[in-house]
């Protein structure tokens, strides 16, 4: 009797993790194209990027082949950039599926795709002009060109609205740029430091949390120079990390996105969708943490019995699997409702970001548990998932920026749907 | 040397199959395969077809591939992903029933009658009964020549192409006059992975749909599955020291 209820539901949760329940995949896949998507990317992930990715962290390595073909290939760089400009017109939903699916295979990989994709090239479909996104998509959008989004600096980070790099107006209409930038993902692209492509660049315009405008960076500039490159990361080790040094670069008046001192806009618009497919990658790295070790624990033996019949284990892998769920509804759900080009609603950007980073880390240090000390070697995969599902609650903001922030907006409100 | 767009029309078969990943497992009745709530996909020889044809358009070759494909509703899918790899329309004619090879091949001559091609290429077999006589029964229903397990085909003219076939102990190379049924094998060709705008565009591609009826085909099948067991499970093996041992093993069970 027991036997025959606890293989009953290990066929049950087999397949959910393969096909989710027909209620719940429109949740996941609401149409055929988000389903066709989740199949290409998965395919693609499976063949062409979990086999790159021991090795690429090893040796602390962006692949910039692969990350091209992303774009030549599959047409994933612009996923949410309009068919005129080179993309592929998706919505949130669809660029959740493609975050997710990269990141079962390769987090790190994942973070460089991220950091282009949404943070310049979704930030620009959104907060550019026509003639700028014609200047820089098309190449963004096939891989052509590599892309980063410079907020950060070294001495602020949560504090981003005091940022110190300056932007001074010429009188010619061009600007001037000083300063210098921290932890820009795709910041360069190679072992000897070479530039990224393009960057959009939060610099000071005036005084003030307002004063702060948006800028086009080209690499090649004068005075446009990498910083450090950040070497012995924790984890996300395959994903390039630099500074950037401006020292009076002068970037033409068409390089100012948006308005003068109208910048607070496009960061929060573009923190939202960093932070929903930032819990999409933690989504990722459970489903993967959650493959390896109820897979393992079928077929690894002690005291006679397969590790999933010890009731510990029982623990770890039933607690793990309703903590993604929950989170995967919860981000799913907060996807299908996110306008790209809205803003106001950070209660559930910030949201499913500060439950799923901290869910993943907790269902990957699981995983390692499961798997005892082959779990504690690269070799087993859910190591190196572990070490990239701690950086989800710092970068794109902190877990206590989040509490803040959260807090913040549950204050206006009185009564919950 | 065959001339631009010589081959005109392409028809590529498709039928979707419970997906490769997928442990199987028999209904507790016996009466054939668990596939509620099982992954589906397209079968994978149907895939490396939808890509052969797809390439003879990219290189001028054919002017317009079509999938087909019999299957329930849902194969509609499966009609889509072809379609997002960059087949041009599609035609699904649904049916319920089991899919047995001599009723699809039915069909198909029947579309190919309608459509035609000048050549029809399918998978050489599919991955759930593994029945590998799709195409031959096609060809045979139409009269045309047919290269079946293709791992290269090759244009000759505006009328024939070269199909190498992948046989016992050497490849065959057979010339083909059109219009003819080519199925392909394994090395044919590496699919590629459908793009992101292909699936965009894939949406607005239009997919007729039809019935066996329409056909003037009937489902029934001649065959009748009477009960489906799993295989029996394999033994353990055992680790012999010498080879005298294990001689003196297979003498020992009676196999030598
Ligand atoms: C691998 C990696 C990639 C990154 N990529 C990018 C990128 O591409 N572009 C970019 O602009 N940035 C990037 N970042 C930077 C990232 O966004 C910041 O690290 C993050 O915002 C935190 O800032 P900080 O590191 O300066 O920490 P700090 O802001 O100094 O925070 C230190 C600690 O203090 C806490 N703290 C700060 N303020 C408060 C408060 N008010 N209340 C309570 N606690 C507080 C924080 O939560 C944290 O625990 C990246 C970082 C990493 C590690």
């Amino acid at each position: 009797m027991f036997a025959l209820t606890s293989s009953a539901l290990a066929t049950a949760c087999r397949r959910s993790l393969s096909t989710a329940a027909p209620a719940l995949a429109s949740l996941y896949n609401p149409t055929e194209e988000h389903e066709l998507l989740r199949q290409t990317v998965r395919a693609f992930a499976d063949s062409e990027v979990r086999p790159q990715a021991l090795e690429h962290n090893r040796e602390e390595k962006f692949n910039l082949e692969l990350f091209r073909r992303l774009g030549s290939e599959l047409g994933l760089l612009g996923i949410t950039v309009p068919e005129e400009y080179g993309g592929s017109g998706m919505d949130a939903v669809g660029a959740v599926i493609a975050h997710e699916e990269l990141s079962a295979a390769d987090p790190a990989f994942t973070l460089s795709y991220l950091a282009h994709s949404m943070l310049f090239v979704n930030n620009l479909a959104v907060n550019g002009s026509h003639e700028q996104k014609l200047k820089y998509l098309p190449k963004a959008c096939s891989g052509e060109f590599v892309c980063g989004m410079g907020m950060s600096e070294p001495a602020v980070g949560t504090d981003v609205l005091n940022l110190t790099t300056t932007a001074r107006a010429n009188d010619d209409g061009s600007w001037t740029l000083n300063g210098a930038k921290m932890w820009i993902t795709n910041g360069t692209v190679s072992k000897d430091r070479e530039l990224g492509d393009a960057f959009l660049v939060y610099a000071r315009t005036a005084e003030g949390p307002k004063g702060i405008s948006l800028f086009l960076v080209d690499k090649g500039m004068p005075g446009f120079e990498p910083g450090a490159k950040i070497e012995d990361k924790l984890g996300m080790r395959a994903s390039s990390t630099s500074g950037l040094v401006f020292e009076d670069v002068v970037v033409p008046a068409d390089a100012l996105v948006g308005e003068v001192n109208g910048a607070t806009l496009c960061m929060m618009r573009n923190l939202e969708i960093e932070r929903l497919t930032l819990a999409a990658m933690s989504l990722g790295i459970a489903r993967r943490s959650i493959e390896v070790m109820n897979n393992y624990s079928t077929e690894r033996m002690a005291y006679g019995k397969p590790l999933r019949e010890h009731g510990q284990m029982k623990a770890h892998l039933a607690n793990s699997y309703a903590e993604y769920m929950a989170g995967r509804a919860y981000t799913y759900e907060v996807a299908s409702r996110l306008e790209l080009d809205s803003y106001g609603n950070q209660l559930d950007t910030d949201g499913v970001k500060l439950f799923a980073a901290d869910m993943a880390k907790d269902v990957a240090d699981r995983a390692i548990q499961v798997l005892g000390g082959y779990g504690y070697v690269g070799e087993y995969e859910v190591e190196r998932l572990y070490r990239d599902a701690r950086l989800i609650s710092i970068g794109g903001g902190t877990n206590e920026a989040h509490q803040n922030n959260m807090s913040k907006v549950m204050a206006r409100i009185q009564q919950f749907e | 040397m065959a001339a631009n767009g010589a081959f005109g029309r392409v028809l590529v078969g498709v039928k979707r199959v419970i997906d490769y990943a997928v442990k199987v497992r028999v209904k507790p009745d016996k009466s054939g395969v668990e596939t509620v709530n099982v992954k589906h996909s397209l079968n994978p020889f149907c895939e490396i077809a939808v890509e052969e044809a797809v390439r003879m358009k990219e290189a001028g070759l054919a002017t317009e591939v079509v999938a087909v494909c019999v299957g329930p509703k849902k194969a509609q899918e499966n009609i889509r992903s072809a379609l997002a790899m960059g087949a041009d329309r599609g035609i699904h004619i649904e049916t319920d029933e089991e899919v047995a090879p001599l009723n699809v091949a039915r069909i198909l001559a029947e579309v190919a009658k309608a459509e035609e091609p000048s050549m029809f290429i399918l998978g050489k077999q599919a991955i759930d009964d593994d029945s590998n006589q799709t195409g031959q029964l096609l060809g045979g229903f139409l009269g045309w020549p047919q290269g079946t397990m293709a791992s290269k085909i090759e244009p000759v003219s505006d009328t024939a192409v070269h199909v190498t076939r992948e046989i016992d102990g050497g490849l065959e190379t057979l010339e083909l006059s059109l219009p003819a049924v080519v199925t392909a094998d394994l090395r044919l060709n590496k699919p590629r992975f459908a793009a992101l705008p292909n699936i965009m565009k894939a949406k607005r591609k239009k997919i007729d749909a039809k019935t066996p009826a329409d056909f003037g085909v009937d489902m029934a099948s001649s065959l009748q599955t009477l009960e489906v067991n799993e295989p029996p499970v394999r033994e353990a093996g055992i680790m012999v020291g010498s080879v005298d041992e294990l001689v003196e093993k297979l003498k020992g069970d009676g196999l030598i």
